[in-house]
Formats: C-alpha cells, sequence, structure tokens
C-alpha cells in the first residue's frame, strides 16, 4: 500500500521543499526530484529576503537539512523526470539518475576532491562571477553533501587523464564508470515546482550587459553581497574590485514590454530591489544608491512600509524613469546614465560607479518538455496555466498534478511558500478521494 | 511665447473627428494606450538632450489624449529629427516619430496653422538661440522633398519658408562678439560637433580655431550628407556666420601633417583642444576582388559627388549595406545616373539599421531591396567589376548587437551582374594623428568621459563621432555643446567636473 499514498514534487526550490517538508509531516512519502546536484533553488542563492532582511540561507537551510533526513523523504538530486503515465491516485514516473560519477552511500563530502583537482571552472550558483571545480558541490550547504563531477570539464573525461580525486577518495566513492540509473515511481500525485529564470538583459542592448563590466543582474548582485559568495560578502565592481560609492538599479529590464520582453510585470523586483539597495547601505553606509523604477508595486504585507523605510531610514532614491541610454566611461568604467526624471520633467545623465539590471522574470527553458511529459497546459508565455487562476490557483488541466511557485507565474519568497503549503495540500486530498473511492 | 502664436486649433467635435482618424490611420497612435510614460523615449532623445524645455516626446505622446488640440500648435512637433532612438528603446515598440509625421501633415493639410510660416520661423528662433546650425538642422529635421513632382502641400510650403529665411539669412549681418577670455582652444574638425563647440565658446568670449583638413569647413555635413538631403547652400550661410561671430576656421590644415598634434599646444598656445574628426573611413568588406574597378566605398563616392566633381555611374549598381549610408548612396547613385540601384543586405527588413523613413523613401524611388545575402567574393572580367558571388543567408540566435545573427547557408551561393558595387558597411575613424597620451579604445575610438568629454590627456576633449561612432547629427550637436560646458570649466576652473 506504501506506494499509493506517495507523491512526486519536481524542482527542489523553496515551493518543493515546503510541498515536500508538509506532505511528509503528514504521514506521505515524497519523492523530492531536483535536476541540479542540490536542492534549495533561488533562494540559496539570495543573500537576504524582503521585507525582514532575514539571511536568505539561514531560513533555508534548516528546511534543506530537513527534506534530507525526514524518513518520509526521498531526494533524487542530479535527476530528470523521463516519462509520465496513469492518472490521478496512480501515475507512474520513470525517473533518470544522471551519473555523478561519485557514489552517494560512500561520499562523506569532506571536499578533499575539490580542493586538488585542477579543473576549474566558472560557478554557475555564482552566477558565473567565482569559480569552482569539475568535481564539485554548488554551494557550501549542498543537500545532499555530496560531490559531483561535471563531465564536460572533467580531465578525465575530456583529455583521458587525472583522476586525481579518485586517488585521494578515502572513502573511495569516485567512480568514473557509473552510468545513469532509471527508477519507477508510482506516485499519487505530482506537484511541479520548477521555479523560473531571468532574462539574458544582453537583449535590451543599450543597457550594456555583456558589453560593460559594471553592469550587472540583481542575481549577481545577490552573490556578491553574500559573505560565501565569491568577493567574501564585499559589494566591489567587476572591473577593478572597488567598493563603487554609487550604484543605479534599473527596474523593469524586459518586464513590462510588449515590444521586446515580456508583457507582464515581474512583481518581485520593485521589494528586491529595494532590499538590495538597503543591503549596499548596509555594507557603506556612505555610498548613494539610486533606483530607477516606474511604478513601485509593493502590494504585499509589510511591502510599502519597507520601501518608506529604504527612503526615510536609508536614503535610497527613488526616481521616476527608465534610462533610454548607459554609456560607459572607457577609462574609469564608471557609467553614465541618461534618463528622464518623469516626475520632474527633467532629463539628465548621472554618473556611477555600478549599474544593477532587474530582468524579467521568464519560466524555465525545460517547461515545455516537462509540460508535454505531463500533459499539463503552458500558458502563452511558457509558465505553467492553473486550472482556474481565482479559485483553484495551484490546479492544472491535469486532476492530481499541481503546480507551485515561479513555475506558474513571477513572484516572491512568502507567495511561492504559501502556495507550496496550498499544493501540498490540494495533493493530499487527492489521495484522501482515492483512498476513499477504493473503501467503497 | 508659443500661446502667442497665431494657430486656430480644432473646435471640439473636429478635434475629436480629426484624433478618430489619427488613430485608425496610425497603429501606434492606438498602441499608445500601453504607454506607461516610462520616459525611456525621452531619455534616449537626442533632441530632448539639447532642447530640454522644447521637446520631450513622452510629454508629447501624453498630451494626445489629454490636450490635443495644444499639441497641433506646439513647437515640440517640429523638432522631431525622425531619428527613431525612442523607437528602438521603447518597451511597447511605439513609433513616436511616425506619429509626429501624421499630425505635422495633418496640421498644414487642413489649416490648423493659420500662419504655419511664423511658427516655422519661431521654430527657427528657439533652434538659433541654441544651436549653430538651425537652419542645417530644420532642413534635416522637416526633409522637404527636393523633387517638384513629388511635393506634398506640406514639403511645397516647409520649402518655401525655408528658401526665404535662407535668403534673409544670407543678407543679414552679425557683429563679431567681443573676445572676453585670453586661453585659446583648438577644434579639430569642422563638422557639426567642431562648430557648434567654436560658437558656444565664441558666445562664451573664448578665443577658438577650427582646424580642417579639406578644402571647405562642414565634416560630414559637407561631403557625407548629399545634396538632395541638404543644399550646400545653406551650410555656406550658416558657416558664414559662425565665421562672422569670430570663430576662425583654417581649412587644408590638416594635423599631424605640417602641424602636429603637441604643436598645438606648444607651439601655438592653445589652452585646450577639442577633437571632433568624425568617422570618415569607410569600413571595408575584406573580401576578395575588393580592389577591382567599379568597386567604390560609400564616403568616397559621396565626397566625390558633393565636392562637385559629378563621377558619372552608369548601369547596374549594387549597394552593400543596410544603414544610412547606404540608402544615402544608393539614392545618390540614382541621382548619378545609374538605371538600376539594388541593396544588398545580410540580414532581414527587421534588423536594417537605417531609418525607416529613408528606406521608404528609397523604395518609392525604385530601389530595390535583397535581404538575407551576403558578399563572397567581387568578379571581375579585365580588373572591372562584372558581378558579386552572393551566398544566402538566415537568421541565427541574437548578437551583442540585439540583432540576429546572420549565418550562412551552406552551398548557396549565386552571382549578382553588377556594373559598379558600392560597399556601405560602416564608417571608422582615423585617430593615427593623435599622441599616444591620448588613449582609444578597442573599437578605435577616442575614450573619453562621456559626461565631460574629458580624454585621458589633461586639457584636450573629444566628442562625436570620434567618441561615439557614426551617429546622428544632433548627437554631434550634443557632444560640441557638452564640450564647450567643459573646456570652460576647464579653461577657468582647473578641471572639467560633471554636471
Amino acid at each position: 500500500m506504501k506506494e499509493k499514498t506517495s507523491i512526486l514534487v519536481i524542482g527542489g526550490g523553496v515551493a518543493g521543499i515546503q510541498a515536500s517538508l508538509d506532505l511528509a509531516d503528514r504521514g506521505l512519502r515524497v519523492y523530492l526530484v531536483e535536476e541540479t546536484p542540490s536542492i534549495g533553488g533561488r533562494m540559496a542563492q539570495l543573500d537576504k529576503t524582503f521585507p525582514t532582511l532575514d539571511c536568505s540561507i539561514c531560513i533555508l537551510a534548516p528546511k534543506m537539512i530537513e527534506c534530507y533526513r525526514h524518513p518520509n523523504i526521498t531526494l533524487l538530486t542530479y535527476s530528470e523526470v523521463e516519462n509520465v503515465s496513469g492518472s490521478a491516485g496512480s501515475f507512474t514516473v520513470r525517473i533518470v539518475r544522471k551519473p555523478r560519477f561519485v557514489d552517494e552511500a560512500k561520499c562523506t563530502g569532506c571536499g578533499t576532491c575539490t580542493q586538488k583537482c585542477p579543473a576549474i571552472v566558472p560557478n554557475e550558483f555564482e552566477m558565473l562571477l567565482g569559480d569552482r571545480k569539475a568535481i564539485y558541490m554548488p554551494l557550501p550547504q549542498a543537500v545532499p553533501r555530496i560531490t559531483t563531477i561535471d563531465k564536460d570539464n572533467c580531465l578525465y573525461f575530456t583529455r583521458g587523464v587525472c583522476k586525481i580525486c579518485q586517488k585521494l577518495c578515502q572513502a573511495e566513492a569516485v567512480d568514473f564508470d557509473q552510468a545513469p540509473e532509471k527508477i519507477t515511481l508510482n506516485v499519487a500525485a505530482i506537484i511541479v515546482s520548477t521555479g523560473f529564470n531571468l532574462l539574458d538583459p544582453s537583449a535590451i542592448q543599450e543597457y550594456g550587459y555583456g558589453r560593460y563590466k559594471n553592469v550587472v543582474t540583481s542575481l549577481e548582485l545577490e552573490r556578491l553581497a553574500n559573505a560565501s559568495g565569491p568577493t567574501g560578502g564585499h559589494v566591489t565592481r567587476p572591473s577593478d574590485g572597488n567598493i563603487p560609492d554609487n550604484v543605479a538599479f534599473i527596474q523593469c529590464v524586459g518586464s513590462r514590454s510588449l515590444g521586446r520582453g515580456v508583457p507582464y510585470c515581474s512583481s518581485a523586483c520593485c521589494m528586491y530591489a529595494t532590499k538590495e539597495a538597503i543591503l549596499i547601505k548596509e555594507h557603506k553606509p556612505k555610498s548613494e544608491v539610486f533606483v530607477f523604477h516606474l511604478d513601485l508595486r509593493a502590494s504585499g504585507k509589510g511591502f510599502q512600509d519597507f520601501i518608506n523605510r529604504a527612503k526615510e531610514n536609508w536614503g535610497v532614491q527613488y526616481i521616476r524613469g527608465r534610462p533610454g541610454e548607459i554609456l560607459e566611461d572607457p577609462r574609469t568604467k564608471d557609467l553614465v546614465i541618461q534618463f528622464e526624471h518623469t516626475v520632474g520633467r527633467e532629463v539628465r545623465k548621472l554618473r556611477v560607479n555600478m549599474v544593477v539590471l532587474c530582468p524579467a522574470f521568464i519560466p524555465q527553458e525545460s517547461n515545455k518538455n516537462l509540460s508535454k511529459k505531463l500533459g499539463v497546459k503552458l500558458d502563452e508565455y511558457g509558465f505553467f496555466e492553473a486550472k482556474d487562476p481565482p479559485i483553484a490557483p495551484v490546479d492544472t488541466n491535469v486532476p492530481g498534478i499541481f503546480t507551485c511557485g515561479c513555475c506558474q507565474g513571477p513572484k516572491d519568497i512568502p507567495e511561492s511558500v504559501t502556495q507550496a503549503s496550498g499544493a501540498a495540500a490540494r495533493a493530499i486530498e487527492v489521495i484522501t478521494i482515492t483512498a476513499h473511492r477504493r473503501a467503497q | 511665447m508659443s500661446n502667442k502664436m497665431p494657430c486656430s486649433p480644432p473646435e471640439n467635435p473636429q478635434e475629436i473627428k480629426v484624433l478618430r482618424q489619427l488613430t485608425k490611420r496610425s497603429l501606434d497612435a492606438k498602441k499608445l494606450v500601453y504607454c506607461d510614460e516610462c520616459g525611456a523615449c525621452t531619455g534616449s532623445c537626442p533632441v530632448a538632450g539639447i532642447l530640454p524645455t522644447h521637446f520631450n516626446p513622452r510629454v508629447f505622446l501624453n498630451k494626445l489624449s489629454l490636450e490635443f488640440a495644444n499639441v497641433l500648435t506646439d513647437a515640440g512637433l517640429w523638432l522631431c529629427m525622425m531619428c527613431y532612438r525612442c523607437h528602438k528603446r521603447c518597451p511597447h515598440g511605439l513609433k513616436p516619430p511616425e506619429i509626429f509625421l501624421l499630425l505635422r501633415n495633418m496640421v498644414i493639410e487642413r489649416g490648423y496653422l493659420a500662419d504655419a510660416p511664423a511658427k516655422l520661423e519661431e521654430i527657427l528662433e528657439i533652434l538659433r538661440e541654441r544651436i549653430p546650425l538651425p537652419l542645417v538642422y530644420i532642413w534635416l529635421c522637416l526633409r522637404p522633398c527636393e523633387e517638384i513632382s513629388k511635393r506634398s502641400k506640406f514639403d511645397s510650403l516647409v520649402l518655401d519658408v525655408l528658401q526665404r529665411t535662407l535668403a534673409n539669412s544670407k543678407k543679414r549681418e552679425v557683429a563679431p562678439l567681443p573676445k572676453t577670455q585670453k586661453e585659446k582652444t583648438a577644434v579639430i574638425g569642422s563638422g557639426p560637433a567642431g562648430l557648434t563647440a567654436a560658437w558656444e565658446l565664441v558666445k562664451r568670449g573664448f578665443p577658438v580655431t577650427v582646424f580642417e583638413a579639406l578644402a571647405e569647413p562642414g565634416g560630414m555635413l559637407r561631403v557625407g550628407i548629399p545634396e538632395h538631403r541638404l543644399p550646400k547652400e545653406v551650410l555656406d550661410a550658416e558657416v558664414a556666420h559662425i565665421k562672422e561671430l569670430g570663430v576662425e576656421i583654417r581649412t587644408n590644415t590638416p594635423i599631424g601633417k605640417a602641424l602636429s598634434f603637441n604643436d598645438l599646444l606648444e607651439e601655438e598656445g592653445y589652452k585646450a583642444v577639442f577633437i571632433a574628426t568624425g568617422a570618415h573611413k569607410s569600413r571595408r568588406l575584406r573580401i576578395e576582388g575588393e580592389n577591382m574597378k567599379g568597386v567604390v566605398h560609400a564616403l568616397s563616392l559621396l565626397r566625390r559627388a558633393n565636392l562637385q566633381k559629378q563621377p558619372r555611374l552608369g548601369g547596374k549598381v549594387g549597394v552593400v549595406g543596410g544603414g544610412d549610408s547606404a540608402m544615402d548612396v544608393a539614392q545618390t547613385a540614382l541621382r548619378l545616373g545609374a538605371q538600376e540601384v539594388n541593396i544588398l543586405y545580410r540580414r532581414s527588413r527587421e534588423e536594417m539599421p537605417a531609418n525607416p523613413l529613408e528606406v521608404k523613401e528609397a523604395e518609392g524611388n525604385g530601389i530595390k531591396f535583397h535581404f538575407l545575402l551576403a558578399p563572397k567574393k567581387i568578379l571581375g572580367k579585365d580588373k572591372q567589376v562584372v558581378g558579386v558571388e552572393c551566398t544566402q543567408m538566415k537568421l541565427g540566435q541574437p548578437d551583442e548587437s540585439g540583432r540576429r545573427r546572420p549565418i550562412p547557408i551552406d552551398d548557396s551561393s549565386f552571382i549578382i551582374e553588377l556594373d559598379t558595387a558600392i560597399v556601405a558597411i560602416g564608417e571608422s575613424s582615423d585617430i593615427s594623428f593623435l599622441p599616444k597620451e591620448v588613449k582609444a579604445t578597442e573599437w578605435n575610438t577616442i575614450a573619453a568621459d562621456p559626461l565631460t568629454l574629458e580624454t585621458s590627456m589633461p586639457g584636450v576633449f573629444a566628442g562625436g563621432d570620434v567618441v561615439s561612432g557614426p551617429a546622428s547629427v544632433v548627437e554631434a550637436i550634443a557632444a560640441g555643446k557638452r564640450a564647450a560646458v567643459s573646456i570652460q570649466r576647464y579653461l577657468k576652473g582647473g578641471e572639467a567636473q560633471s554636471s
């Protein structure tokens, strides 16, 4: 009977973690599938959260570890959903466990292999601002604490030499012959929480992302501000490593754009930009911070107060206007922002040391594939579509499959967590109804 | 000033009718409801940069729904240069220039301006106060059609006023401005950036000398913009005024030959230098056969056509490129006697950087466009061009310029027969005359502060195309104004503080 009360959660970000914990605490068996080597998702990359300015990983890590330790949760990291069949109450799911070339049962996470690995690779978790090795743990708080070999960059796999990690591993966990493993699960319900991505802002070419070194994205700034990040928590500018005296945030980069980018509002940017503005002020109180915005959308509880505090207590300057052009001073790598202060009707130029772009939230590319496997509809942008947005926001067109978090639209952490608990509750209903029907 | 203007705005019912008609005729006016008033249009507008009190596209578009009648008599309506940058920056892809164009025609044709000539005079007066080339500006801005048969009511009216103003302008005498300051400034290059900087400095009482390599001043306005877009007598009249004000222009004086850059500072005693030499080198295709007879580069053809050495072009002409100079050179080729002009561009129409109005005009004149093909080799017979071998392209992912990258399709070569091939794939600057202290960027432009235009050498400033790469006349004028402010600060305060 055990497999009848199993539930599959796809995506191990904060929404997936919350849904898994809720379900597991109710005594259900949860399989949490995550594509990358560690759970944690986007929230693990953030430095602080709004509106309370709590340390993000400090809130998330205990939940991640709980997922790992929970007797009712099976973590399937570095795994992907290959095939889904069946219907509510009894889905058959085939999952591919990608080879990490490290035996999960043996690895102790001591880190000797990562220290000695000679292949250095830009770290995706650090938004490519820092480095990792070819055998790596994506973040210090990785769950599970197991290393993974990145086959594309490993010297043994690319050139046939090295194997130093194997020689050094006392647990003898490194296994270059590991093959993909397929497992089949029978689950009663599926919760999708695959999260979001950020639009590549180089598409908005006048802001110079990719051309100008000191134009970064908001997620890159989170890593720069983070104590375990590539700069050890010093917000420094990429061109010279200096701490900037003035920083400008630009909102709606690709959001609310019918012509290029996406037409919807990305909903979290006004708040996280405010949070990041405060972070910069916390790091260097004398710095000047500007936020270029269209409409400040502070619709959650305590959000407007948060912005007010940013203005009053921290002196963050809000400017209504979308900049028209950013030019780089080729000598100092400073940036000159050309904009219209639309409230004062003034056309001005502003020199800053660093610019942070807040790009649009976009759906994961993998949603297309996953939606086909699940038979769940995507909306016109590629987010998962709700069955009925007002009254069934976490249901999908397929009974027994639910969504939560940013995979169905841009949202912030509190809302993602709320949806996750909602999706978990809805999934439990499926099980109760099937059990009830069976009893009849 | 503007409320004194003689005008008769439409009465209410008609106003609504007009607005409806506008909405119907222009797709963009319909899209206006999505405008968030983000200000990206104004923030990127080069005209708003130099005339902030008179031109603000965001406010203008906003007025369309609130005070439509006033819009028709607003001076701003006539100031848009139609550079389409606002369209490129607008998140919703609105096309303010086309709305302005539509309204301009409507105002003239429906007679909402009782005294249109007076309005144009008023606009010229606004420009005269702020820039040294008001007539050049308005000529390029209102683009009156030079062919009599194709002139609209609007064109005739505009031309009439402009020609009258030109005649008056020639008669008008300007008294030299007093030199109240001692510090001399050298301006290298007499294009719009250089002339503007010189004019602004002379107005501030500083003595200025402009050095020009060619025989006549004007830079790109003289040699790059074809006669059909800007009659040379307009430029002559305005340059004459600038000279009368006290700007010394030394033509036939290239810097780096008899007179070196360092001579200016050391021997001639100039305290500040503004480099505004533009981008006068045509970029080369770098393919086989480019040195053959019958292959010309856009700028050299435009230069020859402009300096009255009318070259003759016969038969079938192919223009490689999709920018403004490709359009200019194609139109010029037609006027030089080409029987057929073909534009070959490696991406599609959407990615073409040329001004859409120029493209439309070119098409109207029978110029043919061929998209998604790139020349691979220029074919010749006895060192004379007979055609180009082209490769068919397809579009891939966007590159760093945000436009989709053209990718050659294998085994898709074919031959286009041509008598003349014109290469118009962009311009670059020649900055070899500069000393090492003036640092360059990797794109062979001068590394200058975008705010103050300072270079890495104290007292040396640079602006216009030589810094930004090929750009518009308005941007060059804006750079000239900015340079003058910085130079004044430098000469009087010791450093060029940012504004």
